[in-house]
């Protein structure tokens, strides 16, 4: 040893006996969840290109597909959409808040596999951590990351002059319908990549669940124009839900609390289907 | 502190119908440093990882740190560090960074006088705020090192420390490995497959091959169990074995590739003998191996560490990938 090293000597070796360790203090629980939390999200927010997106791809969704029908009477779009309506943009904001929480989910798998092929799933797992925290971590740090386009788009709805009716205590059931969503595709997303390690899977499993989800469901446009076998995906669909409760919300300024029940057993259903899942399968390499 | 640091009793690891770890027994005291020599794809990784409790074993019993690696992997995983072959750091995070998640993960609470002595003794602390992507590969394996000691283990894995380190580098890594066995009291349990670090770190020593312990003992112990030297010979000339076999001195001839292979009483002795009856001018290249570990795992398999490659894994292609990757 250099005479640098030598000087910071931690433990002196006492004569001939081996060292006895100290006793190391440890904190009951919890605290690998928030450090496997924080770092998913320190990990996306300190990425600045992430937060530009985040921000820029609310106010495109609404700028782009929210002037589609700039050209349209209103009231033949109203009938189109049979609801009243103040604007498109109005029908659209709920919509388009629900749809962009099928994306989070792969988010946190795509971290999940990269952790895996740097190995860094094996750091984790060689300390007293469970496979369910590193699922659970996993899974709320994706649906938080999805979870801040709400204000933005809010605040660019608010911006493009749409009108928000409703009370806190529907704006607070409409925040969780989309939490209960985000949660539950992100749970879904990472319980169907728990034991895979290839990074196209994420984003062929959102390209596959991408199309009959967004569409076949109410977030865009009617069910009530759908023919009968897409309704029917539609009216099992979570999205249409959150997206129904939101609108209501927005347009009516009323609360459909069994819409809010309905994606809260989805989120519930896939976490425990998905803990399951990611206790057996979930692969270290 | 007195039990062994690692009792393993028949542990065998299959992958399908690959045996990765046949049987193995193993006993290494505590405080001591043990290293496993073997040659890439010899089942290092797969000991490694059974005893820390990554991978299931198909049978066997594993006693780490006191505990069963099956029935209590996390109280094993308490009390044992990791520093892995490849260098695993989360890139996008500080030094400091690395500590504060590796002591969440461990669950602890008066976690930063310790971080800050621990990088003192690395000499990292005037870069601990700087990204770990930033850091030269010596420095990432000292914060490897920092991580795997912060909850004060009992025991540390350390899988092929030096591998595709320069020499001066590897040289640090000695001094640093054998001082924190030393200052720390730890157990060390390293994997290798350089003889020179097996036979400068070690006091104990498991040469494996294909899976099975094929010695084990202090490297002095086991050199001493060697009788006689290795010659090897290529050479341009076509000879047959009996020729070879009737030089007197010249226990056993095998061939590997185009090398012959010589196992003889005295090199010196046979040497000039070898001389008189081969064509001298026709010999290409011509090696004595005096009793060493590397002539400890001739012996036992007939090659040498290096020749003896299976191919499954090729560490220092994969680290470059891996580096690659992270840019």
């Amino acid at each position: 040893m250099s005479n640098e090293t030598e000087s910071v000597r931690l433990f002196p070796p006492k004569d001939g006996l081996p060292a006895v360790p100290r006793v190391i203090h440890r904190v009951p629980q919890g605290s690998q969840f928030v450090g496997l939390y924080s770092r998913e999200l320190l990990r996306t927010f300190r990425n600045p290109w992430v937060l530009v997106i985040t921000i820029v791809q609310p106010f495109m969704w609404l700028a782009f597909f929210g002037s589609s029908f700039a050209n349209v009477p209103l009231a033949d779009l109203e009938a189109l959409l049979h609801i009243h309506i103040q604007s498109y943009l109005q029908f659209l904001l709920p919509g388009v808040l629900s749809t962009s929480m099928l994306t989070v989910g792969m988010f946190g798998a795509m971290s999940t596999i990269q952790d895996k092929r740097f190995g860094y799933m094996k750091r984790i797992l060689l300390t007293p951590t469970s496979k369910t925290t590193v699922y659970l971590s996993k899974a709320l740090g994706s649906a938080t990351r999805g979870l801040v386009q709400i204000p933005v788009m809010v605040v660019a709805a608010l911006a493009f002059g749409v009108h928000i009716n409703g009370d806190p205590l529907m704006w607070a059931g409409w925040t969780f319908s989309l939490v209960f969503l985000a949660l539950g595709f992100s749970f879904l997303f990472l319980a169907v990549t728990a034991s895979s390690t290839d990074w196209q899977t994420p984003g062929v499993i959102s390209n596959f669940l991408m199309m009959p989800l967004m569409f076949a469901s109410g977030a865009l446009f009617p069910a009530a124009n759908f023919p009968t076998w897409m309704a029917t995906i539609a009216n099992w669909n979570p999205v249409t839900y959150a997206a129904l409760f939101g609108r209501g919300v927005v347009v009516n300024g009323t609360a459909n609390w069994l819409y809010l029940g309905y994606v809260a057993i989805f989120a519930g259903l896939m976490a425990l289907a998905g803990t399951l899942v990611a206790r057996r399968y979930l692969k270290v390499e | 502190m007195f039990e062994d640091a690692i009792v393993a009793t028949g542990i065998t690891k299959n992958y399908g119908p690959i045996m990765a770890v046949d049987h193995v027994d193993l006993r290494v005291p505590s405080g001591g440093i043990f290293g496993l020599l073997g040659p890439n794809g010899a089942g290092k990784t797969t000991i490694i990882k059974v005893l820390t409790g990554l991978s299931d074993l198909t049978s066997g019993e594993a006693r780490v740190a006191g505990f069963d690696v099956r029935q209590h992997p996390m109280q094993v995983k308490q009390r044992i560090g990791w520093v892995a072959a490849e260098v695993i750091l989360d890139d996008d995070f500080s030094g400091w960074e690395n500590l504060w998640l590796q002591a969440k993960f461990q669950r602890l609470s008066d976690w930063q006088g310790r971080a800050k002595e621990l990088l003192a003794y690395f000499s990292l602390e005037d870069r601990q705020d700087d990204k770990v992507s930033t850091f030269s590969t010596g420095m990432r394996k000292k914060l490897e090192i920092a991580l795997a000691l912060l909850h004060e283990p009992q025991v540390i894995f350390m899988d092929e420390p030096t591998i595709g380190l320069d020499p001066g580098t590897r040289r640090m890594l000695w001094e640093l490995i054998t001082g924190v066995n030393r200052e720390y009291g730890i157990t060390i349990f390293l994997t290798s497959h350089y003889i020179e670090e097996a036979d400068a770190l070690c006091g104990l020593v498991g040469i494996i091959d294909q899976g099975r312990i094929v010695a084990l003992g202090t490297p002095a112990d086991l050199k001493a169990k060697v009788s006689g030297d290795f010659i090897e010979i290529e050479t341009c000339e076509t000879i047959d074995e009996g020729r070879l076999r009737s030089v007197p001195g010249v226990q056993e001839v095998r061939i590997q590739g185009t090398t012959w292979v010589l196992k003889v009483t005295r090199a010196e002795e046979v040497l000039p003998r070898l001389f008189d009856t081969l064509k001298p001018d026709l010999i290409r290249r011509i090696n004595v191996e005096k009793p060493s570990l590397e002539s400890v795992y001739m012996e036992r398999t007939g090659k040498r560490i290096d020749q003896a490659d299976s191919g499954v894994h090729d560490y220092r292609k994969f680290y470059a990938n891996v580096r690659r990757a992270r840019r």
